[in-house]
């Protein structure tokens, strides 16, 4: 799982079935400050996150193919949470 | 998934029997500069090294694709087949805005 911020999002016609409907978000890991590391990853997201805000993302494809509900889809990346606080009591 | 740029194309005349007939492109991993750049116009190459991608939607050179990598790569398949990236997405539009602080 990567603490990540949302950049941005991607829009594609041609894609893998089982990508139909979902939101491809565009997010960027991030470090202990907010500071961006490494590769930005698309991520599936059914939570609605919003531009900027921060959120966990999670490489289990076995989580993420129960998500989409097709056991044969190439899926990888979904978006498991928004990040409230990072530090206890420190709402972001 | 990530979003790679394809560069070039893989055909093989020898190959183990699950990928016979496969399409194959070379892909360049977009860094967090290439995600700056869009989708369309004058690119350079990201950090990443190059790598080959199982293609079924029809990448084309200079498109910008999803690709998956690792395991879940050959979830798509029947039976077990030895591929460890496949293109998933063919990017028509990239909305970016990069958080500045």
């Amino acid at each position: 799982m990567l603490l990540a911020r949302v950049e941005g999002h991607v829009v594609a016609v041609r894609k893998h079935p089982s990508l139909e409907g979902w939101r491809l978000v565009v997010c960027q890991p991030i470090d202990a400050q907010g500071r961006p590391e490494g590769t930005p990853q698309v991520a599936i997201d059914a939570l609605g996150a919003g531009l900027h805000q921060q959120v966990v993302i999670s490489s289990d494809g076995a989580a993420a193919r129960r998500a989409v509900g097709d056991e044969k889809s190439p899926v990888r990346w979904l978006i498991i949470g928004v990040v409230d606080e990072r530090v206890p009591g420190e709402r972001l | 998934m990530k979003l790679g740029r394809v560069i070039g194309r893989v055909t093989l005349s020898r190959a183990v029997p699950a990928l016979e007939g496969g399409r194959f492109l070379v892909v360049s991993p977009m860094g967090r500069d290439q995600y700056s750049q869009g989708l369309r116009g004058p690119w350079r190459p990201g950090p990443d090294p190059s790598l080959v991608v199982y293609d079924n939607l029809g990448g084309a050179v200079d498109q910008v694709i999803g690709y998956v990598e690792g395991r879940e790569a050959a979830q798509p398949f029947d039976r077990p087949t030895p591929v460890d990236a496949i293109n998933v997405a063919l990017a028509d539009e990239l909305f970016y805005r990069p958080w500045t602080g």
